[in-house]
């Protein structure tokens, strides 16, 4: 019985020598270098290298002279800062209630987050135009009801409404980790908890926030670096007083062809934006997200 | 289970529906509305019309659909290749390589769209590699910004397949080749078929990087949508994004249909 | 064919699972590997199938030396405890896996497989997905597979454990009949069940720190282990500690009449005494004390006796009238069942 099986395995004596796994690792990585890295480092070489000729630091010191680029920062930062604040509080209540106080149809409404997910942000923002826009559905109840000639809401062209669309959006990038996180939690705590005494509040406190802490870190540093990101929502404001460095790159490039100037913001978004993600990505590792 | 009266439950749920139906189900509703009317001057939108579809199923929006699916669909085959690829052999690497693959290959996430956009705009508008003005600078731009989301999902994949699987292929007889294509490709089916549906949601929508390469004859429909809105045409925009929106769900649907059939747990 | 450890040591990180294994299972020789958890069982089964890699020594499968050998050149059967069937397989594309790897001709493959069920009884399942069996079908077709190979040497990894208890007796017979009809195949069995070893094995390795303790023929072990640590995994003990005397040892102020061959007077030494070779009443052996515990378990009384600060168990035949609570006792045990031990471990459960 033993001979049937070992006529392949005998012939095999020697091993053939193996390819070793770096190698299989050389294609996708020069693949990426050659479609993404390189590309990324002729950013920054161009960075360097103003119109004029030669290679300076110019561009960053016209980059970092200019107001609109110091407004586009800050305007970015605290954009993205609320935003993230706003769906954290969002998310978290939302998926305590999908999560702990379910309904028939709590099912549906995670599954509707899901499909969220996978469209495109920018139609909030277009949504939004029909509801708060100068001759929306909010600003048309109000001239029905009041008789008035305009609607009081026109904050849309402002950062406002760009920070509306941005928690819309992102919220359920939030909930997502958060609903995962809750789905692991035993609920016979929840139960030994209430059976301590221990009231909604209380047990929401002590033993649910403990347990969506990481999930929350790791959902909101994720949001903070796509709020900084963010394109597709600030474009569709067409607003011109509200401009992040994305709206930044975009113009200088396309619109005024300062490619040097562009180089220069985007670095700076890159820099922020990888600084951010990396302790993203160090803070959902240790929280084993 | 958190709450038990039953007032304070309703009491919860009516919060809910508060915050959950204008934030999220509104938007997506008003868009639809919106897609069927030529005016909305009031609570309601007004003059009922099927025009803006006339409008979204024809010439330049039926080409940019079609533009849109061709790119999400060689963006999200290629990058489900290259990022399968390389989360195996990720996979296979020791500790601290395998660290680095993983850094290189999430970069795409956290650096900004429209820096994707720029980048290969800029390092393919001059030799030695002449794409620019072609849609092969759009369709690669999508593939990279996807390839991160593949990568993660088949590694996360790869993380939670039980090692039993393959050592008892191995113990049976079959080789690393075997092993990888009779098994292990078999078992990550349904997670490789969620990442395609992934990259393909996310290729249909992307904007930041596509309005900075897109060449006049390969107009995805996003970058139409926004033409269409700019130019005050907002009720045929919403009734293009509707067609996006519904191109993708099916393609979505179709997607889950497989994996269902591909998940044997 | 046979297996052999010759010196084999494992480590992770510095930290030794398996210490010098010399061990040998002779062509067609069922070896049971019996230890507790961590004790280095599974490392060495998986050192066999090669699926960790030796620091020192040597793994032999008849005469070839197969360290260095990459698991699926070895041609070796192996099935573990969660059975890790292809979920994506049928069962008859399960047990033909091995085969295929093997480009064994189509034809034969199909009798092969047919041949494997029907050993263990699963032919009527052969269309089916493993997630439609229940836990022993699965088990079925998990050595069904192995099997199929027809290997020289069949690994068991705790294969019974998830089982439960009645389906688990059944196997075990099973598994004794597919021995005898596959008389050659070596099998080593992995297990932390002393009832599985007892049943099953020709042998028994048994383990625990890492380190072989003790290995013998099951009968061997029971009626004379070797060391304390081995009277007590394999069947119960008493384990007493005595200072050994001039013909026989004292237990506090009991004398008793043992052989003492090997034993220095004046001395310490561990007595093994079975609990049901311990008789109720008079004889030659005799312990007196107190009764602190009555167990009824159906067939057999089990009792916990005090002595002299030692707590002894006696198991006897279901009794008419059995002693109370805290009522003193004597018990005895013939000299012929009792096995002196080195001294070192002293009253052990």
């Amino acid at each position: 019985m033993a001979s049937a099986t070992l006529s392949t395995p005998a012939k095999a004596g020697i091993r053939a020598p193996a390819v070793p796994a770096w190698v299989w690792a050389l294609p996708p990585v020069a693949l990426l270098a050659l479609v993404f890295l390189y590309p990324l480092a002729l950013v920054v070489q161009q960075s360097f290298q103003p119109d004029t000729g030669g290679t300076s630091i110019r561009p960053y010191a016209d980059v970092f002279a200019s107001e609109a680029f110091r407004e586009a920062l800050w305007t970015t930062v605290w954009l993205a800062l609320a935003s993230t604040a706003g769906c954290l509080v969002l998310g978290f209540v939302l998926a305590l209630v999908i999560a702990f106080v379910p309904f028939p149809g709590a099912r549906a409404v995670s599954r509707f987050v899901d499909v969220f997910l996978s469209f495109p942000s920018f139609l909030i923002t277009l949504a939004l135009l029909f509801i708060y826009g100068t001759v929306g559905m909010a600003n048309g109840l109000w001239t029905d009801v009041t008789g008035a000639a305009e609607g009081p809401f026109r904050f849309l062209t402002t950062p406002w409404g760009v920070l509306l669309a941005e928690i819309t959006y992102f919220t359920p990038f939030v909930m997502r980790p958060l609903l995962a996180a809750f789905s692991q939690l035993d609920t016979a705590q929840l139960e030994a908890a209430s059976s301590l005494g221990a009231r909604a509040p209380r047990i929401v406190r002590q033993v649910i926030l403990p347990e969506a802490l990481p999930a929350l870190a790791s959902g909101g540093s994720l949001v903070l670096v796509l709020c900084l990101n963010e394109f597709g929502i600030v474009l569709f404001t067409g607003a011109k007083d509200v401009t992040t460095l994305p709206m930044l790159v975009y113009g200088k490039a396309i619109l005024e062809s300062d490619y040097p100037g562009a180089c220069v913001v985007a670095v700076v978004n890159v820099l922020i934006s990888v600084g951010l993600y990396g302790l993203y990505r160090v803070v959902s590792r240790r929280a084993g997200a | 289970m958190l709450v038990h009266s039953r007032k304070a439950k309703w009491a919860v749920w009516a919060l809910f529906l508060l915050l959950f139906l204008p934030l999220f189900a509104l938007p997506l509703l008003v868009v639809l509305g919106a897609s069927f009317a030529t005016n909305w001057s009031s609570v309601l939108p007004s003059g009922p019309t099927t025009a803006n579809y006339e409008a979204a199923t024809r010439g330049e929006a039926l080409q940019a659909l079609t533009t849109s699916l061709v790119t999400a669909l060689t963006a999200s085959l290629l990058a489900l290749a290259a990022g399968t690829w390389a989360a195996l052999a990720a996979a296979a690497l020791k500790r601290r390589s395998r660290k680095v693959m993983d850094a290189l290959f999430v970069l795409p996430v956290a650096v900004p769209s429209v820096v994707v956009g720029l980048a290969i705009l800029v390092a393919f508008s001059q030799p030695p590699v002449l794409l620019n003005g072609t849609r092969w600078i759009v369709i690669i731009a999508h593939t990279v910004l996807v390839t991160a989301f593949a990568y993660q999902s088949v590694s996360a994949a790869i993380t939670r397949l039980d090692p039993a699987y393959e050592q008892a292929a191995a113990s049976l007889g079959a080789g690393p080749a075997q092993v990888l294509w009779r098994v292990k490709l078999p078992l990550l089916l349904p997670s490789l078929t969620a990442a395609a549906g992934l990259c393909f949601a996310l290729s249909m929508g992307e904007l930041s990087a596509t309005m900075m390469l897109y060449p006049p004859d390969w107009t995805p429909l996003p970058v139409l949508i926004h033409a269409s809105t700019d130019r005050g045409a907002l009720f045929t925009g919403s009734a293009i994004a509707v067609v996006l929106m519904a191109a993708t769900l099916l393609v979505l649907l179709a997607v889950s249909r497989i994996r269902t059939r591909a998940s044997y747990r | 064919m046979g297996i052999r450890f010759d010196a084999v040591t494992v480590a992770y990180d510095g930290n030794v699972v398996l210490d010098a294994l010399d061990l040998t299972v002779a062509p067609g020789e069922v070896m049971a590997l019996l230890g507790p958890s961590g004790s280095g069982k599974t490392t060495a089964l998986r050192a066999v199938a090669g699926f960790v890699r030796p620091a020192s020594g040597r793994v032999f499968l008849g005469d070839r030396d197969v360290t260095d050998l990459p698991p699926h050149r070895r041609g070796i059967g192996m099935v573990v405890q969660q059975y890790a069937l292809f979920p994506h397989l049928r069962v008859e594309d399960n047990v033909a896996f091995g085969l295929k790897a093997r480009k064994v001709p189509k034809a034969e493959i199909r009798t092969r497989v047919a041949e494997a069920l029907e050993m263990t009884g699963m032919g009527a399942y052969a269309r089916r997905h493993p997630r439609e069996l229940s836990g022993g079908q699965q088990q079925r077709v998990a050595i069904a597979r192995a099997l199929a190979i027809r290997p020289g040497v069949l690994l068991l990894d705790e294969p019974l454990s998830a089982l439960d208890a009645q389906l688990r007796s059944g196997m075990l017979a099973e598994l004794a009949r597919l021995h005898r009809e596959l008389p050659d195949v070596s099998i080593l069995y992995v297990t932390h069940d002393q009832m599985e070893a007892l049943t099953l094995a020709d042998r028994i390795a048994v383990m625990d720190k890492a380190r072989l303790q003790a290995c013998g023929t099951p009968r061997e072990l029971y009626r004379a282990p070797a060391n304390a640590f081995t009277a007590s995994f394999v069947g119960n003990a008493n384990l007493l500690p005595v200072t050994v005397g001039a013909s026989g040892a004292a237990l506090g102020t009991a004398e008793l009449k043992i052989d003492t061959s090997g034993a220095a007077p004046g001395a310490s030494a561990t007595l093994c005494v079975r609990p049901h070779l311990v008789g109720l009443g008079d004889g030659p052996n005799r312990l007196t004390g107190t009764v602190t515990e009555i167990q009824w378990r159906g067939a057999t009384h089990r009792l916990y006796v005090d002595v002299d600060g030692h707590r002894v168990m006696a198991d006897l035949p279901e009794l008419r009238t059995p002693p109370a609570h805290g009522e003193s006792v004597t018990l005895h045990f013939a000299s012929e069942d009792a096995v002196l031990l080195p001294a070192g471990v002293g009253d052990h459960g």
